[in-house]
């Protein structure tokens, strides 16, 4: 046994890194490996998608963000505090209210995060957005809807009114509340209901997400004048849901933003996961819902949640070249004045900017904000025309 | 071969001996033995006994805090159980880390500073069985690292603080034997972490005759890869990292528990322990001990 | 009687360090290689405990054993001889599988090393370099560690063989004590308890004296008597001669990495001159002494200082005082009277009685204060082998 020679005793030091990163790398390509489908045509993809009702699912969702703002999640009351929509002091207006508010948003887009999603028909829905040591979780289970946050132990709870309930399109029931992730299906479909002349739709190599084969959807502005280079949708080649969505900036060749199934289950979740008490010793703080509840679409600009009597957004432009333009109100002030915003801000002419890959927003000296996803000047020359 | 050639004598004595060599369970507890009658080993439990207790003392004296801090904290005075994860928070990242790297850089450096090597070797104990025989020794005095802090922190936290239903992260209540249950699984959650550091600690004792240079470098290697997993700019680094899993032990505080950082802790402790065990493997099986 | 059972098979003549032809080195590297290749070589089955062909070790550019070509029989208790840092530890280190040889072969118990160490090994006990033990363990957790270390022997009578084994280096009594509580000649004796564990084929022994006082070294002198009377083989190393002279049938003597001289002690003796007769008497009565012994046909040779010049048997007419340096291990031998004797020396030759020299001293009326006669030591030999003080070969 010992006479084997030197050299010998080192292939085993040789041979096992390589035997483990043969592994990792074949996991790799097997993940990416695509099915074999039946052929169908973009058009029969989007009506797949389009007729897609799963509604009882349970599954894990890996979110991504790469949008060139800095990571936010080690900046002190980032991640760690106040992360959910309404925290328990909403009524706060200092800075650091604000910033934990905001910031709370910003993460989200920024980094990764895992959530586990759960549904059981329209009405019964639970978001977990898994953070390290911390959870945050949005449960609706009937009218009822419950917010809450383990870092600080706060519980929001509200009624939603009766018939808001079946409002969503697609069947991907999660609970309307800011501060989780969303799933692909919900981000797919905003994204689905704006396809329109102005977008080319073609279908990308059959590809596999959390198990299941899926049809490539491709997304492209025909236009030139977005930041959005195009987005890829996974349709599950089954039931047509969107297993994964994939935003590319304009000339980038990895997603700006990727949200994906990494794990999907059709089996009905435990009813239990649905019924939430508050635990005892936690804050429990009663909400209200804006009588505007958010569309569920794949809005995910980092629009400040709990400010009370929004102004009329003015829209201009269309299909991806659409500029949302919030009039003159006290919000914009709040921002500017925050630290945390201010550092993400640069000055231009006529205002500051910040500036994402997929999405720019401009804070005008005259207090109104513009955001879409278009470069800082289509902003800039919209500000200035209105 | 040899015994047609041995004398009459020798060859009787040899029939005393066992006919195959033992797999090793006698010299393994006799290593756990060396292991725990060592003021060194029972010194630094001692320390991390100390981690909860101090916590605990500290949030008692102070009657809470003002929501700063680590993980948990802010939820002992609810319930004294959390002071075994809030203690498990504080450790893993330094004190954890510390006495494993003591530990392992100190398996065969260690044996090779007190001349005991040789001995060990010429017994014969072969390499292999040395190697695996100091990796299952460091391996319990993870689990027993780790089991002492929780276990610590629950006798504490029982002692100072009124204990109760357990509410997990995902604001969902168990009952205490249902949260006993789940510390221990994060003990062995935790320890399973720790064997990568384990192996590379091995490594490096292999690697030395130095036992102290061994510790320092498992236990600096330990603070690499943290400050690497911190840094956005190495984040294609940041799965890869042995200390990448180490506070998912959280994960098994949700409702239901989230299996999956355990697996994947697994199988990335595996892949480190198959790495640096060839390693330490290679290395050990061809040095020459001059010791 | 073992000694001369297998004395036969020893190399009966001292190998000389120039006989070793450089131009031999490239056909013993090659052969080096065939034989580990070869299982039915009969190099690895000879009768020898150990036997080495061509064993090299170099450490970067540093030949530390250079091509010594080592054979021990089986039942010999063998002195391995050599100053500090000649190479005896790397070689020892060597035979027991702890370093691998750069090239050569080495064959243990009849088994090729280090291919057969886990069956050689269990037969082999071992002292190296010194005791190595943990300090913090009593003297038997240590021995019961080590021996639980072996996979071969047996966990049932392990209390047992490990109380023997302390008694036997007469460490019973300090059995239950930790190892840091222990004097160096204590662990020493550990150490060697530690080559006693089980019944063991080959016992080899680095430098088994160090640290003892001279109680002690008795002792282990003894031990090693005895461990050779059970038949078993011990291999000695040391860099006292006379330690060696003492308790060994063979001896080899390496220096600068090279084994310079090899074979059973009387021969290495015979090769160092026949025995010496010291004649202790008056100043007065030295030139009638010298007559007496020029008489007999011997070369009397007045004492001078020695000088270690290696010159053995060297004849040069200088009167004086002898002075023996206490290292040289001769202390208990001779030294100089206070009186103020002078002390008159020769080679005994072959066929004249010792007897014969002291009547015919006595008839020629030299006034005889003292009369000895002695074997040589080997320790010309070595010296004029290995060098002399501290110029420690490198």
């Amino acid at each position: 046994m010992a006479a084997t020679a030197k050299w010998q005793r080192w292939v085993p030091a040789v041979a096992v890194p390589a035997v483990v990163a043969v592994v990792v790398t074949g996991g790799a390509f097997a993940a990416g490996a695509s099915a074999d489908l039946p052929e169908k045509t973009a058009q029969q993809v989007l009506e797949l998608a389009a007729q897609a009702d799963v509604q009882t699912f349970s599954g894990t969702v890996e979110q991504t963000a790469d949008l060139g703002l800095p990571d936010l999640s080690s900046v002190p009351g980032g991640s760690s505090s106040g992360a959910s929509g309404g925290s328990s002091d909403g009524s706060g207006s200092g800075d650091a209210s604000t910033d934990s508010t905001v910031s709370a948003a910003l993460e989200l887009l920024t980094g990764s995060h895992s959530a586990r999603v759960y549904a059981d028909g329209p009405t019964k829905a639970r978001v977990q957005v898994l953070d390290q040591l911390a959870e945050r979780d949005a449960i609706r289970n009937g009218s009822e809807l419950w917010l809450y946050d383990s870092s600080d132990n706060t519980v929001v709870h509200s009624s939603i009114p009766a018939d808001a309930g079946s409002g969503d399109g697609d069947g991907a029931g999660a609970p309307e509340a800011s501060g989780t992730v969303q799933t692909p299906a919900e981000l797919a479909q905003g994204f689905l209901d704006a396809v329109d002349p102005s977008t080319d739709v073609s279908l990308g190599a059959d590809t596999e997400v959390a198990g299941r084969s899926a049809y490539d959807l491709v997304l492209t502005p025909r236009g030139s004048e977005t930041l959005v280079g195009s987005v890829s949708i996974a349709v599950d080649s089954e039931t047509g849901l969107p297993l994964s969505v994939e935003v590319l900036a304009r000339g980038a060749s990895t997603p700006a933003f990727s949200v994906a199934f990494s794990s999907l289950s059709l089996d009905t979740p435990s009813a239990d996961l649905f019924d939430f008490t508050p635990p005892e010793g936690a804050a429990v703080t009663e909400k209200a819902l804006p009588t505007d509840a958010g569309d569920g679409s794949g809005d995910h600009a980092a629009a400040p949640q709990g400010a009370d009597a929004h102004p009329e957004p003015v829209v201009t432009g269309e299909g991806w070249n659409t500029i949302v333009a919030l009039p003159v109100g006290a919000d914009s002030a709040d921002l500017t004045s925050s630290p945390l915003i201010a550092q993400l801000l640069t000055p231009v002419d006529g205002g500051q900017v910040l500036q994402t890959a997929l999405v720019s927003v401009l804070l005008t000296d005259d207090g109104r904000v513009l955001a879409g996803a278009v470069p800082a000047e289509a902003l800039q020359s919209a500000a200035a025309g209105q | 071969m040899s015994l047609s050639e041995t004398t009459p004598r020798a060859q009787g004595d040899l029939e005393q001996r066992r006919a195959r060599r033992s797999v090793g369970f006698g010299f393994f507890l006799s290593e756990l033995g060396l292991l725990f009658r060592r003021r060194r080993t029972w010194a630094m439990l001692g320390a991390l006994a100390a981690v909860p207790i101090l916590i605990a003392v500290a949030i008692r004296l102070t009657d809470g805090g003002d929501g700063r801090g680590p993980a948990f904290l802010d939820r002992i005075t609810q319930n004294g159980l959390f002071v075994a994860m809030t203690a498990l928070v504080v450790s893993i990242p330094l004190f954890l880390p510390l006495t494993v790297g003591v530990v392992a850089g100190d398996s065969i450096a260690g044996e090779a500073s007190a001349s005991t090597l040789r001995y060990l070797l010429v017994a014969p104990v072969g390499r292999i069985r040395l190697l695996l025989v100091k990796f299952a020794a460091a391996a319990v005095f993870c689990l027993a690292a780790t089991v002492t802090v929780s276990l610590a922190g629950i006798l504490i936290g029982v002692a100072l603080f009124p204990v109760g239903p357990v509410t997990l992260l995902s604001g969902d209540t168990v009952s205490v034997a249902e949260s006993l249950g789940r510390s221990l699984l994060i003990a062995v959650y935790v320890t399973v972490g720790l064997l990568g550091l384990s192996a590379i600690g091995l490594f490096i004792s292999t690697l030395t005759d130095a036992p102290v240079g061994a510790m320092a470098a498992t236990v600096v290697l330990s603070i690499v890869a943290q400050v690497l997993g911190q840094l956005s700019q190495t984040e294609w680094l940041h799965p890869w990292l042995f200390s990448y899993h180490w506070l998912d032990f959280a994960d098994l505080l949700r409702q239901p528990i989230e299996w999956s950082s355990f697996g994947e802790n697994a199988l990335l402790q595996l892949a480190y322990v198959a790495v640096f065990g060839a390693l330490a493997y290679a290395r050990f099986s061809t040095k020459d001990i001059l010791s | 009687m073992t000694g001369s059972a297998a004395g036969t098979e020893a190399p009966s003549v001292p190998r000389a360090e120039g006989s070793d032809a450089p131009g031999e080195e490239p056909g013993r590297d090659f052969d080096a290689r065939a034989g580990s290749d070869m299982d039915g070589d009969p190099f690895a089955t000879g009768d020898f405990a150990i036997r080495t062909r061509g064993l090299t070790k170099r450490f970067g550019r540093q030949t530390v054993v250079d091509g010594i070509d080592l054979a021990v029989p089986h039942g010999a208790v063998f002195g391995f001889l050599g100053p500090n840092g000649s190479g005896k530890t790397t070689t020892i280190r060597m035979l027991l599988g702890l370093a691998t040889a750069t090239s050569g072969d080495i064959a243990v118990l009849g088994e090729s090393m280090p291919r057969s160490l886990g069956s050689v090994l269990p037969r082999v006990g071992a002292l190296i370099e010194g005791p190595g033990f943990h300090p913090f363990l009593s003297g038997t957790a240590n021995l019961r560690r080590l021996d639980a270390a072996d996979g071969f022997a047996p966990s049932a009578t392990r209390r047992a063989r490990v109380e023997r084994a302390l008694a036997r280096v007469g460490l019973s009594h300090a059995a239950r004590k930790p190892v840091r509580a222990y004097s160096l000649g204590m662990k020493q004796r550990l150490g060697i308890a530690n080559a006693l564990l089980a019944p063991r084929e080959l016992i080899v022994l680095d430098e088994p004296t160090n640290g003892l006082d001279p109680q002690g070294t008795r002792e282990v002198r003894s031990l090693i008597r005895s461990l050779a009377a059970d038949g078993a083989t011990v291999f000695v190393s040391s860099h006292l001669l006379a330690e060696i002279e003492q308790m060994c049938t063979h001896a080899a003597v390496m220096s600068a990495g090279r084994l310079v001289a090899q074979g059973r002690l009387d021969e290495l003796r015979a090769a160092s001159g026949p025995p010496r007769l010291t004649v202790r008497t008056t100043a007065a009565a030295l030139a009638p002494a010298a007559e007496v012994l020029r008489t007999l046909g011997l070369r009397p040779d007045p004492l001078a200082p020695t000088s270690g010049t290696g010159d053995a048997g060297g004849t040069a007419p200088a009167i004086g005082r002898k002075n023996v340096p206490e290292e040289a291990g001769m202390d208990t031998k001779m030294r100089p009277n206070e009186g103020g004797d002078t002390v008159l020396e020769a080679e005994l030759a072959q066929g004249i009685a010792p007897e014969q020299v002291v009547a015919s001293l006595v008839a020629a009326g030299v006034p005889v204060r003292g009369f000895t006669v002695e074997q040589p030591s080997l320790e010309d030999l070595f010296v004029s082998l290995t060098g002399e003080g501290f110029d420690v070969a490198q």
